[in-house]
């Protein structure tokens, strides 16, 4: 961060400094510091309302034309997969996934078809796969219809990326209502919403490909006398064509991450209803079982569209593809045929899971009620030791109902003297350190709900400025006014602090548990699954248990976002440690650095742009984790969207929808530095 | 709302009334038997229970019946335009303006009252009657020691209430308000977290107080004690606490596409000890929903075989 403080900027952030000071001093007089003047408020909700609702009504038959084309398809891919028994389907999910990642990725995916057929959730299953599947060819020709018009006209490529990226941050719950006002209620609007979030990937994987075509193969097609057109489809596409299967991947994967939604809505008894009835019933056995269905199903579509991607170096070659396609088919076809002749077949056996489901939710009950001492003395460290303070400020916890005691004056001036003592020690040789421990200091002590909103403002602002310039302080202010005029900044502050905590310890702890998966094999191999599963089990499994040990309230919010935010710091830092280059490892090992000095002067600092990237999508993480987080009870953003949906206001969830987007877009481009 | 016969006999008033509403569902025609009446299954296991009920009884009277899984926000989309036919159980406590809104845009209809016997207050754990004492009496609450070990680091230094979600509405603040109570209604965000949260106290013997209702399936496997509200001080009946109604609701295009299915879905009761007994029997014995409902429909004829036979022909 020390260029942010470039000698110029040094006397600005001073000056913002003294403003931020003074601004904290005068607020218990003047009251519009305190908190923005409602006076001032706008009814921004009500006039989007006002505006897009008619809108909507417009474009409603198209819409609803749109959902009818999607619709008669959606249900013949259902009843179909439905229709095949499901040991054919085994059997052929065993030879595809053989022939394309392997021996391990087969037996996988054969032990986690018996295990959805033993729990009971094979109709649901085949439903969500059939979602899946398609959800995928839009998005995957959209998303390459995208890329490749940012490819052909650079001018567009600025617009397209911020529309790519508003279609990732936006929460799709904040969009709900206007989805189905235009699509109606059914499956369809669940798709359209999966089709919007997972076109980006494909996009920029697309945009990526493209641009990484290396110039001798184009000169070659120019020099050949191939046309645009040629030149395009010949040379240019093949070329991009394993950056494509990166995106067409990872669309995959976008668009199961979508499951949860489509049954919010409703209208296809698909897995992700299962998950969402049992939270509703706080029921973690049951959410877990259909929780590792999804987690199973990610793993085996992620392998085998991986490998596609990057070759199939594992996949084993019983015979010619051909003649493995005609095998597949048949046993699919010999599998529909036994259905035709036998209408009666029940192959399904009833559900083993319930007793499993029980067992589990009756020790989750018993380890809580065991672990009591343990934890609520965990609850009360926690939250009166650093989440109220950080909240409420250091002025405001010290008070004999929160800590005991009363703030006395000395206390206050002792506090100050050792933060500017602290600051002019560090002022000649690090200005810009000495300059963030004042303003930390500050925040500190008023807490981050309760630090004037001018200085929020003024410290946004000028940030935005120093860093991306121009363009970026104009959507800093637009969001910014928004935010303040349609009444929403004390459910911003609420998102922004929990967001800040979170990334905070996520990248602390996720950070460590990095490098030391980085420093350590065995290690690594344990860290790698759960990370996998952190990442595809639906958010909604951890919510339970941590709402039983935590309580309702944003300690639990926090523990909920962290554990989806830390797998980013723990992947990139790993990923970036072991990717520094052995022979500078080697070079300083022969200089006879120790171990420790190895990690932090030369692994870490080479590991930098990975461990940025890392945090990026820590921030992102948390950022997506908001809304579902506000299930456990926060005041933050994520409340406001669904009061929105309780209130069919879909003003107020576009509002706060919006909000979450801008903050995701700019918190991404103020560490994406150029 | 309709009686059973039963309770005619008890008094001619009711008899009277009980004639009316017999004429009022008076025979009618099948309608359109082919294609299927679509009923909202929600996503709690009473709601289910209710609809697999009259699902099975339109089926009996002749119908086809889909069930789809809705959401309790977007179903009234569906019911809007006649993509879900009816949903059988509506909640007036947790529903926000969505439903008041759709009633008035004049797609959908309510065609009554499910008949649950339904409960609303605050509620507590039993071991709660300890740590203040005096409960259920309100005034217990009153109590600083109370208060205090209800408080959390939200609510200091006033007790906790966990309130509905915020996206329900609740009126618990104002009735603290009115009542000059130290305590502060914390929204808890989601029926999970409300249940989770009660779980967790029972087993660890926290001190809880919520905003609780009934039928629910938790008070078989949580013994709750319910709070002697204080008296309403407001004049406006939506700022207290009050029963909550249980609603049927169908399409606006219901009654003509299927006659006779209106007369028997306007029919149709369900009581709060049958619900009850049908949970219990789904979440704690893992019996299949539509087993449990087919062996109601079965042992129960004399009650749901008159509502089929007034509708039709």
């Amino acid at each position: 961060m020390t260029d942010l403080f470039r000698r110029p900027g040094l006397l600005i952030w001073s000056v913002a400094f003294a403003v931020c000071l003074a601004l904290v001093l005068l607020a218990p007089q003047v009251r519009w510091i305190a908190s923005f003047p409602r006076a001032l408020q706008l009814p921004l909700a009500d006039w989007l309302n006002a505006g897009l609702n008619p809108l909507f009504e417009t474009v409603q038959p198209i819409g609803r034309g749109f959902a009818t084309v999607i619709d008669a398809p959606l249900r013949l891919v259902r009843d179909l997969l439905l229709f095949v028994p499901w040991p054919a389907f085994a059997v052929a999910m065993f030879l595809v996934a053989l022939r394309t990642a392997g021996r391990g990725l087969a037996i996988f995916g054969l032990i986690a078809q018996l295990y959805i057929v033993a729990v009971g959730y094979w109709t649901e299953t085949m439903n969500t796969f059939a979602i899946v599947l398609l959800s995928l060819p839009p998005a995957v020709l959209i998303g390459f219809g995208l890329g490749v018009a940012g490819h052909r006209w650079p001018r567009l490529r600025a617009a397209l990326i911020v529309v790519l990226d508003l279609m990732q941050t936006f929460p799709a719950f904040a969009y709900l209502i206007p989805l189905l006002i235009l699509f109606g209620f059914g499956p369809s609007a669940g798709v359209i919403a999966s089709v919007i979030f997972s076109i980006p990937p494909m996009a920029r994987n697309t945009l990526v490909g493209l641009r990484e075509v290396p110039a001798v193969i184009i000169e070659a097609g120019v020099m050949n006398g191939a046309t645009p057109g040629q030149l395009f489809w010949t040379a240019k596409l093949p070329a991009a064509a394993r950056q494509l299967l990166v995106g067409v991947n990872q669309t995959t994967m976008a668009s199961l991450s979508m499951v949860i939604i489509v049954a919010i809505i409703g209208g296809f008894n698909d897995i992700g209803w299962e998950v969402l009835s049992a939270m509703r019933a706080a029921e973690l056995g049951r959410c877990l079982l259909a929780g590792v269905v999804i987690v199973a199903l990610a793993i085996v579509l992620d392998r085998i569209t991986g490998a596609l991607a990057t070759g199939t170096p594992r996949g084993v070659v019983l015979m010619p593809d051909r003649g493995l396609l005609t095998v597949v088919a048949a046993i699919l076809l010999a599998g529909i045929g036994l259905r035709l002749a036998l209408p009666g077949l029940e192959l399904l056996p009833r559900g083993l899971g319930f007793a499993a489901a029980k067992a589990l939710d009756r020790s989750l009950l018993q380890f809580v009620g065991w672990s009591d001492p343990v934890f609520s003395g965990l609850r009360d460290a926690l939250n009166y030791g650093i989440i109220l303070p950080l909240r409420i400020g250091l002025a405001t916890a010290a008070s004999p109902m929160v800590w005991g005691f009363a703030l006395q004056p000395w206390m206050v001036a002792a506090y100050a003297i050792l933060t500017l003592a602290l600051a002019v020690v560090l002022a000649p040789r690090r200005p810009a350190a000495a300059l963030l421990i004042l303003f930390a200091a500050l925040i500190l002590y008023t807490g981050l709900a309760r630090f004037p909103w001018p200085c929020v403002v003024l410290i946004a602002l000028l940030a935005a400025w120093r860093i991306r310039g121009v363009g970026l302080l104009a959507v800093v202010s637009t969001a910014l006014a928004m935010i303040l005029l349609s009444g929403l900044w004390q459910p911003f502050v609420q998102s922004l602090y929990l967001t800040a905590i979170a990334v905070l310890f996520c990248v602390l702890i996720g950070g460590a548990i990095g490098i030391a998966a980085a420093e350590n094999d065995r290690l690594s191999q344990i860290v790698r699954p759960i990370s996998d599963a952190l990442q595809t089990l639906p958010q909604f499994v951890f919510l339970i248990p941590a709402l039983m040990l935590f309580r309702v309230g944003e300690f639990t919010a926090l523990i909920a976002i962290m554990l989806y935010a830390i797998v980013p710091p723990v992947r990139y830092v790993e990923h970036g440690l072991r990717g520094v280059p052995p022979h500078l490892v080697e070079a300083a090992v022969q200089m006879g650095v120790s171990r420790w000095q190895l990690l932090r002067d030369v692994k870490l600092p080479l590991a930098g742009p990975a461990i940025r990237l890392g945090v990026n999508q820590t921030i992102m993480y948390a950022i997506s984790m908001l809304v579902i987080a506000a299930l456990v009870g926060t005041r933050d953003l994520g409340q406001q969207v669904y009061i929105a949906l309780g209130n069919a206001n879909a003003g107020l969830g576009f509002v706060a929808g919006l909000s979450i987007a801008l903050l995701a877009i700019v918190a991404d481009r103020m560490l994406r530095r150029n | 709302m309709i009686k059973t016969p039963k309770l005619l006999a008890t008094s001619s008033a009711m008899a009277l009334a009980g004639l009316l509403a017999a004429n009022s569902a008076a025979a009618a025609e099948l309608g359109d038997v082919k294609d299927p009446i679509k009923l909202a299954v929600l996503e709690w296991t009473g709601a289910q229970v209710s609809t697999q009920l009259a699902g099975m009884i339109l089926e009996k009277a002749g119908y086809a019946v889909e069930y789809v899984p809705a959401g309790s926000f977007p179903q009234y989309s569906g019911l809007s335009d006649g993509t879900l036919s009816a949903t059988v159980e509506i909640w007036s406590n947790n529903v926000g303006d969505i439903y008041p809104r759709a009633l008035a845009a004049g797609d959908i209809e309510n065609i009554g009252s499910l008949g649950l016997e339904t409960r609303e207050g605050w509620a507590y754990p039993r071991f709660m009657e300890e740590v203040c004492p005096g409960l259920p009496d309100w005034t217990a609450l009153k109590e600083p020691a109370c208060a205090a070990a209800l408080a959390t680091t939200d609510t200091l230094p006033n007790g906790r209430l966990l309130d509905y979600p915020a996206d329900w509405g609740s009126r618990s603040a104002e009735i603290i308000a009115d009542n000059d109570l130290p305590l502060t209604a914390i929204p808890a965000g989601s029926e999970g977290a409300m249940i989770a949260e009660l779980r967790a106290a029972q087993a660890t013997h926290s001190p809880l107080l919520l905003m609780f209702w009934g039928p629910h399936h938790v008070l078989a496997e949580i013994d709750l004690g319910w709070v002697e509200m204080p008296p309403c001080a407001s004049d406006d009946p939506d700022k207290c606490v009050k029963l909550p109604e249980v609603e049927k609701v169908v399409w606006s295009g219901f009654a003509d596409k299927w006659p006779a299915g209106y007369e028997i879905l306007k029919s149709f009761q369900v009581t709060s000890s049958d619900q009850e007994k049908l949970m219990a029997a789904i979440l704690e014995e893992g019996q299949p929903l539509e087993e449990v409902a087919a062996g109601w429909i079965d042992s129960h004829q004399d009650v749901w075989q008159p509502w089929v036979d007034a509708a039709v022909d």
